[in-house]
């Protein structure tokens, strides 16, 4: 059975207003960008977001207004905008609701969530702030359905007396988004590089859309099983989108673009200039395919890794 | 006109990647970030620890970079490392260091601001819910300074040495003796030493209160002083040597010709 969908028609139905989503990738790294941009363009928003090791990803879509809470770890395009600037600039304006874990702890409640277990104790964030403090309160909580009514729950450890666990409830994600590498019309994915948490919350989410490089027959992509990380029925959706991930990297395919990561970091700086920006790639392109054309094939040639080293030497003076 | 092979003019951040490449001992796995601690600990295997084993968080093993990668997850590392693991696998390998001495592993972290026992915010400054100025959050810090003994960078200014942090992100030595213990984390691990840009400071063994242990020739006790904005015992600081210029040229010419990290002086 194929599952490939037009990007399009991949968000139309499996991303819907109010959803709890997570994406894979880890800042300015295999992040799903061309996903990112079709969600803007379709208008969904409410989004309970799952930022993880976030950047320009969820940056993006809290400067347009699109997510309702965002659960924080971290949201940098490091190296580029070491603090992302929209997402900086919601919390300093108190427009969005948000909350605080390290990112030890987000990464064990999306393995946890993929386990199949209902929290997950550990002995994070003890004598810090994040125990300390709750972003959202319990009272904001218990108006929205897809949050946990606790942030956490602090217990004595039954098998250890005297030591302290952190309990943490795992998400209950309704769709994960992920850009791989190469995947086949049954689902089956590969990830090449580091695959981060991608695999967990494909596995936790209700819905699963992929997007990817390259689409290789069911048959070809099963002569490797040991490079593939994620079977294809835990897929819904598989989209080929060359350079999906642009402006982040993609491992042995390309770098980052470091010009497109420098101007967004200056355009992120006022909300005009960063309307302008996602206009521009965003609102404008109706189409992953009118984007790549927008960027122009001499751009996307200069981000091709040298084969065999996965990046591009020097690419940022 | 700069002279390009002038290596004795070295700034005060490269001295900074010098301290910390002089604090590692030689077979430690080094936990890095990217920016200074990475130049730092690739130097300390190239010139002081060549046994040294470089990680990251997310989730590569024995890393050994050629190009100086921009964030942990860069492609920079991928290219040339050991073992590549989920995410998850890396968090449990750090939780599961309770397990081994505390010398083991050595972890370089950032932040904001911080107090006489070193902790750390890189979270918010100001109302947590109102902040005058909002940063990345923990990323992660916060385990490794629950897990991990760590080496603090921070720039040496009053308004970021200060008595109480405003919002905790890294734990440190918590309120002094038994404070670790007492909220839950391991005692026997936590920072050993401050690294800024003017100097070294580290934790009294029995106060676990912040002490300056030296200065770099370009600053001095006094300098020190004025650019701390809690009280620090400065009984045992001393001048620290500088830099041997083959030392400047490995990082001004092997580590980060592009100067991503560090900029030559004009």
């Amino acid at each position: 059975m194929s599952k490939v969908y037009t990007l399009h028609d991949a968000v139309e139905k499996f991303v819907h207003d109010g959803d709890h989503i997570a994406f894979g990738g880890f800042t300015t790294n295999r992040k799903p960008y061309a996903a990112v941009y079709e969600i803007l363009r379709q208008g969904r928003k409410d989004f309970i977001a799952e930022g993880g090791p976030a950047g320009g990803d969820w940056d993006m879509l809290i400067g347009a207004g699109r997510v309702k809470a965002f659960i924080n770890c971290y949201t940098a395009n490091s190296g580029f905008s070491n603090v992302s600037r929209r997402y900086k600039n919601a919390i300093e304006k108190g427009t969005i609701l948000f909350e605080d874990y390290s990112q030890d702890a987000l990464i064990l409640m999306f393995a946890g969530a993929a386990l199949g277990l209902p929290y997950v104790p550990v002995r994070l964030m003890l004598g810090s702030g994040l125990v300390d403090k709750w972003g959202i309160s319990k009272e904001e909580r218990q108006k929205i359905d897809k949050l946990p009514n606790e942030k956490f729950v602090i217990q004595d450890d039954p098998f250890n007396p005297g030591q302290k666990l952190v309990l943490l409830p795992t998400p209950k994600l309704d769709t994960a988004v992920i850009h791989v590498q190469k995947a086949s019309p049954d689902g089956t994915c590969r990830i090449e590089g580091d695959e981060f948490h991608d695999v967990d919350i494909a596995i936790a989410s209700k819905h699963c859309i992929v997007t990817c490089e390259e689409l290789l027959g069911n048959e070809e992509i099963k002569r490797d099983p040991n490079l593939n990380k994620i079977p294809g029925f835990v897929v819904d959706a598989v989209v080929h989108a060359p350079h999906g991930a642009h402006p982040s990297q993609c491992y042995n395919y390309y770098d980052y673009d470091a010009q497109m990561l420098r101007d967004y970091d200056a355009a992120s700086k006022t909300a005009e200039d960063f309307e302008k920006f996602i206009t521009t790639w965003g609102y404008e392109p109706k189409t992953h395919e009118e984007y790549l054309n927008k960027l122009g094939a001499e751009r996307l040639i200069k981000t091709r890794v040298v084969p065999g080293l996965g990046y591009v030497p020097r690419v940022k003076k | 006109m700069a002279d390009s092979t002038n290596y004795t003019n070295y700034t005060n951040r490269e001295m900074q990647a010098v301290s910390i490449a002089r604090s590692v001992k030689n077979g430690q796995i080094a936990i890095v970030g990217t920016g200074l601690p990475l130049i730092g600990a690739t130097l300390a295997k190239k010139c002081f620890a060549p046994d040294c084993i470089l990680i990251v968080e997310s989730g590569l093993m024995d890393c050994d970079p050629i190009e100086v990668p921009t964030s942990v997850g860069d492609c920079r590392f991928m290219a040339h490392c050991a073992v590549q693991w989920p995410n998850a696998r890396y968090v449990g390998f750090q939780a599961n260091e309770w397990q081994h001495g505390g010398d083991r592993m050595i972890a370089f972290i950032g932040g904001a601001q911080i107090d006489p026992y070193g902790n750390v915010n890189s979270t918010s400054i100001g109302d947590y819910h109102h902040p005058k100025s909002r940063f990345t959050g923990s990323g992660g810090a916060n385990g490794i300074c629950t897990f991990v003994n760590t080496i603090i960078m921070m720039q040496h200014e009053a308004r970021r040495f200060i008595d109480k942090v405003d919002y905790v992100t890294s734990p440190g030595w918590i309120d002094g003796p038994g404070g670790r213990e007492k909220v839950g984390l391991p005692g026997d691990r936590g920072p050993m030493m401050v690294v800024t840009d003017r100097g070294i400071l580290k934790f009294d063994e029995k106060t676990k209160r912040m002490y300056l242990a030296g200065y770099y020739e370009t600053s001095s006790v006094q300098d020190i002083v004025e650019n701390t904005g809690f009280e620090i015992d400065v009984s045992r600081a001393e001048k620290i040597a500088p830099p041997e210029p083959e030392i400047i040229r490995i990082i001004r010419e092997e580590i980060d010709p592009g100067q991503a990290f560090i900029k030559i002086p004009a």
